[in-house]
């Protein structure tokens, strides 16, 4: 099942395995640990996996950036812009969205004094 | 028991996706259907099209206008919320807690900061105006300027900020993003145009891309200002105590 082959092709493609292994650390935060600043630490990761895969879709081998100046030449290999361009809102997206839990965190704190999942679940 | 069960579902999961992710075409490849779909027509014509050197930023705010439109309200709403949770800070009633207990930095650190600060937010007003045709944009100057006011949070007093910072000049500066991204894209509707397409008639004294450039300009430094007054009035709000 593992020959040559497949390990010459995870190695061409490492970014997308380095993703998924993130996708799937991330995910082992977010479920195993029980305090709720680690678990949105996971969520974070999640989100740079996915960020490092679609950048990854993007580029395109002995490409440049795609920035026209006075002297790109006139058939020059661009990489894809569209990736960067989505990434570059999703992160701010991220930011907002963790802005917003660690606000909730803080609210949360005060009002029950602790930020174990398993505790909050037993206060009523 | 319960753990050893998520780690064996993990690992099904990522060997699941690590299959999917082998199958598909190799990274650097051309021939991608990413790379092929869409991407020769806005390298060849974004530039006139569009109207902006850097192709990224053609994308952003041209291309995909609405996407980007979205987003910059995505951050005005994260504040709105941000705020309703945990409520703005007030000069007179909150302070840090690195204030309350009284640690200053050393001089070291002090210093440098004291030294770098203005010339970050030199370079994040140099990064907002250059968007167009070199690397960066809105977004990149706004987290730099956000970083900035956050270094001289932490460095020197959270009441010196606020001071300097205020809360009333923040309340204008934060919608500055939403605002002049919807003020540019309607003054197209007026002309006859598509909504955010910028293409106004030519005036007497500017050309239509003249025109075009001033308004992507402005856009830009909306986004800066208002994303890095986001990110710091965030941030201040979330580092207040009572006093």
């Amino acid at each position: 099942m593992i020959n040559n082959e497949v390990i010459a092709k995870a190695y061409s493609s490492i970014n997308y395995v380095v993703a998924v292994t993130l996708f799937c650390i991330g995910l082992y935060a977010l479920i195993i640990k029980p305090n709720l600043i680690k678990k949105f630490m996971g969520l974070n990761i999640i989100e740079t996996s996915v960020f490092l895969f679609i950048i990854s879709s993007g580029y395109v081998k002995g490409g440049v950036a795609p920035i026209y100046t006075h002297d790109t030449p006139v058939n020059a290999l661009f990489v894809n812009p569209i990736p960067q361009a989505l990434i570059l809102t999703a992160i701010v997206v991220a930011v907002s969205v963790t802005a917003l839990a660690l606000s909730l965190i803080i609210k949360l704190y005060d009002q029950c004094g602790t930020l174990n999942a398993n505790k909050l679940k037993e206060l009523r | 028991m319960k753990k050893l069960f998520t780690y064996f579902i993990l690992f099904l999961l990522w060997l699941l996706m690590v299959s999917a992710v082998l199958a598909l075409p190799p990274i650097g490849s051309e021939t991608t259907p990413v790379t092929t779909h869409v991407i020769p027509r806005y390298l060849t014509e974004g530039v006139e099209e569009a109207g902006a050197e850097n192709i990224v930023t053609a994308v952003i705010l041209n291309y995909r206008g609405y996407d980007t439109m979205g987003e910059v309200t995505v951050i005005f709403c994260a504040l709105i919320a941000v705020l309703a949770v945990i409520g703005r800070e007030d000069v007179k009633l909150h302070t840090s807690k690195v204030d309350l207990v009284g640690i200053k930095e050393s001089v070291i650190v002090r210093s440098v900061v004291r030294f770098l600060a203005p010339f970050i937010m030199l370079f994040a007003v140099y990064i907002m105006l250059h968007g167009k045709e070199s690397p960066g944009g809105g977004f990149q100057a706004g987290a730099i300027l956000g970083a900035s006011i956050i270094i001289y949070t932490m460095t020197f007093s959270y009441d010196l900020t606020l001071k300097k910072f205020f809360v009333k000049a923040r309340t204008f500066m934060e919608s500055a993003g939403p605002i002049a991204f919807f003020a540019c894209g309607v003054i197209a509707l007026f002309y006859g145009q598509n909504f955010l397409t910028y293409m106004i008639p030519a005036f007497p004294f500017a050309t239509q891309e003249a025109m075009r450039n001033l308004m992507i300009e402005v856009i830009e430094v909306g986004i800066g200002i208002g994303g890095g007054t986001v990110i710091s009035s965030i941030f201040l709000a979330m580092e207040k105590v009572e006093k």
